[in-house]
């Protein structure tokens, strides 16, 4: 019973890691850069819905209706981080040494998550959504309501994206960067802009995402790296560009960190994920969901 | 692609780009009345008073950078693989010498040779699996590696878990210096014999095109591992001293993530694929860093990140690249348009040493800059 309740509560945290990581695989796949200032786009997420609640009450406690009123400008507001990031830094290295690109993302994730420690000091924080009544008991397994309202939000993210990129026009053009960016550009698609928006979106998926994580979990400036690299386990495991592939990988984590944490120690599971990190790599690098890796 | 504009008249006055090559070449020649001279220079402060304080534990630490920074080049400069897991043969080296020193009451110098071994083996091991990786891949699984030492490393007995160990029986700090800089100065007495040999024109084949260098009929794989084993025992050797130097390590302090990104920023502003960048690199910024951690405290790591995104947007070839594509500029109207690229390709990655443009030009060896894919 006690393994189906670590289940469970895998399941309900990996749909956030699935969220994140949809966000990652998105710029890997239209803009072939691996983001490693992705994690700080949940950190920024994160404080942004906590900053909103405690202007909005004077604490950060709220009630649930009030922290989803948060999310659209949390939304926003990372769109415009990305975008920005984007067009004026991360453009500049696109089509050099690949390092290179690593090495502009890394400096800005060094520079945003050290500006939010000097401005929000390094203490972990969190928001206290209140429920007027306990955890759902579903068969004999606590389900934490709060976990759920962050489970479904985090599907109904990945799935308005997906969305976004089958059905709009500008989803399209994503769509049409990623596979050959000459031909996008002969056909009248602006790449920049493109690429920009990419950025905008993924670091809005990933902001959203980092809200509920503000409320399940802590958020503190220096959590970036950690997601940014489980983001990376995901989507080695679930392929690159495959959406249905990260969400599997995103669950799956998730239940591999909790029966972790459950079964042996909750200080181990940091371990488990990198050493899965490194034996993925070298054992299937293409994914499970991918066609192929590139190199 | 030249950084500097082309109407910058007063610096072309001060210091036209043939006065830089005849620079270039003149170091090229004396190379090692150079790494002489500098190995000299940098014993005299102790002999001249300098014998503790802050100034003292200040160069020490320049040093200390300057091993991380060139040991990182030779696989992640000189090999064209930039990990972002070097770090982890530092935890290792200070782990194995702070366990040593204090658990097994082993004297320093050996502390600090098996601090060196054990990093080198352990670089052996991983660098079988990680180096078949490459790009993205191999980047992410040294940052990966990295990060499990230090949680691994959180959760041992024997390293103390979260807390670490505090060490005593420190030396005084001329020890450290000496050290410091002895390793150092064999390290680029190594990586500068290197750089002219075959085994150094295979690193940098394996960089330029590794699928040509494997069709040449090199086995790369054993020369990627040589050059990572290399750069471990290095950084080992370092991380083995660091424990007692900083009198306390733990896995935060071992396994440093801001040092990691440091070294690196420190050879990409010298100057990757270089002998003299990296060590350039550390002295400049661990200076400025130094400034900044004392003038603004806390800020440091801002103007960490900030520094590397302006070099790699601004100047990714770093000084020496810089100078040097500054230097031959002139190739590209007396030699031609293909000795410009070839020398353009060498200046950002070939050797800073001996590496002279002229054979390039004439021999008709490959001018493809195939870097940058």
């Amino acid at each position: 019973m006690a393994i189906a309740q670590f289940v469970v509560n895998g399941l309900l945290v990996g749909a956030l890691f699935a969220a994140v990581a949809v966000g990652f695989a998105l710029i890997w796949g239209v803009v072939d850069i691996i983001n490693l200032a992705h994690g700080e786009m949940v950190m920024l997420g994160g404080y942004t819905a906590y900053w909103l609640l405690s202007i909005a009450t004077g604490t950060a406690e709220g009630s649930v209706l009030l922290f989803l009123a948060t999310l659209p400008v949390v939304v926003v507001v990372l769109f415009v981080v990305g975008y920005a990031l984007q067009r004026a830094l991360v453009s500049r290295v696109i089509g050099t040494d690949i390092f290179l690109t690593l090495l502009v993302t890394f400096g800005i994730s060094i520079a945003i998550q050290q500006l939010a420690i000097q401005a929000w000091t390094a203490n972990p924080r969190s928001i206290q959504v209140a429920f007027a009544d306990p955890s759902l008991i579903v068969a004999g397994l606590v389900v934490p309501k709060m976990k759920l309202v962050a489970f479904f939000g985090a599907i109904i993210l990945t799935a308005i994206l997906y969305l976004f990129l089958q059905r709009t026009r500008t989803g399209r053009a994503i769509r049409a960067v990623s596979q050959n960016p000459e031909a996008a550009a002969l056909v009248g698609i602006d790449v920049e802009h493109t690429r920009a928006v990419t950025f905008g979106i993924s670091s809005a998926v990933a902001g959203g995402a980092g809200a509920f994580i503000a409320t399940i979990l802590n958020i503190e400036p220096q959590m970036g790296l950690i997601y940014t690299l489980k983001s990376f386990v995901i989507v080695v495991f679930g392929g690159v560009g495959s959406i249905p592939g990260a969400l599997t990988g995103g669950l799956l984590l998730g239940t591999v960190e909790e029966l972790t944490a459950g079964l042996v120690s909750s200080r181990w599971t940091l371990a488990v994920s990198f050493t899965l990190l490194i034996v993925l790599l070298v054992v299937k690098p293409q994914g499970l969901f991918g066609t192929e890796a590139e190199e | 692609m030249s950084t500097e504009s082309d109407d910058n008249g007063l610096l072309r006055s001060v210091l036209p780009p043939e006065r830089v090559d005849q620079l270039f070449d003149l170091c090229g020649a004396h190379g090692w009345k150079l790494i002489l001279a500098s190995a000299v220079v940098g014993a005299l402060p102790p002999l001249f008073g300098l014998r503790e304080g802050y100034m003292m534990t200040v160069i020490s630490e320049m040093f200390l950078f300057a091993i991380l920074a060139l040991s990182w080049d030779i696989v992640g400069g000189q090999t064209g693989y930039p990990s972002f897991g070097n770090m982890a043969f530092f935890g290792i080296g200070a782990y194995t010498g702070a366990i040593l020193l204090k658990d097994f009451a082993v004297s320093f110098p050996l502390a600090v040779v098996s601090a060196g071994v054990f990093a080198t083996v352990f670089a052996a091991i991983i660098g079988l699996i990680v180096l078949r990786l490459r790009g993205h891949y191999f980047a992410i699984a040294t940052l990966g590696v990295l990060l499990a030492a230090q949680q691994i490393s959180r959760n041992l007995e024997i390293t103390g878990g979260a807390s670490g160990k505090i060490l005593f029986d420190v030396p005084p700090g001329v020890v450290f210096y000496y050290f410091f800089l002895g390793v150092l100065v064999a390290e680029i007495i190594v990586v500068y014999y290197l750089s002219s040999t075959r085994f150094g024109f295979i690193l940098n084949a394996i960089r330029d095109d590794e699928g040509k260098a494997t069709a040449m009929g090199f086995n790369t794989t054993y020369y990627k591992t040589a050059a990572w084993m290399l750069a471990a025992l290095f950084t080992g050797l370092a991380g083995g001293a660091y424990g007692l130097f900083n009198t306390f390590i733990d896995p935060q302090t071992a396994y440093n993530g801001a040092w990691n990104v440091e070294l690196i920023a420190m050879a990409l502003m010298g100057g990757t694929g270089t002998v003299a960048g990296p060590v350039i690199g550390a002295f400049g910024l661990h200076t400025v860093i130094e400034y900044v951690e004392t003038a603004f405290v806390g800020w440091q790591l801002v103007m960490l990140g900030l520094a590397v995104i302006v070099t790699v947007i601004g100047f990714p070839k770093g000084v020496v690249g810089t100078l040097r594509e500054y230097a031959n500029e002139m190739d590209y109207y007396e030699r031609g348009g293909m000795a410009a690229t070839d020398a353009a390709a060498d200046g950002s990655g070939g050797s800073d040493v001996a590496a002279s443009t002229t054979d390039a030009a004439d021999s008709d060896a490959d001018t493809e800059v195939t870097r940058d894919e």
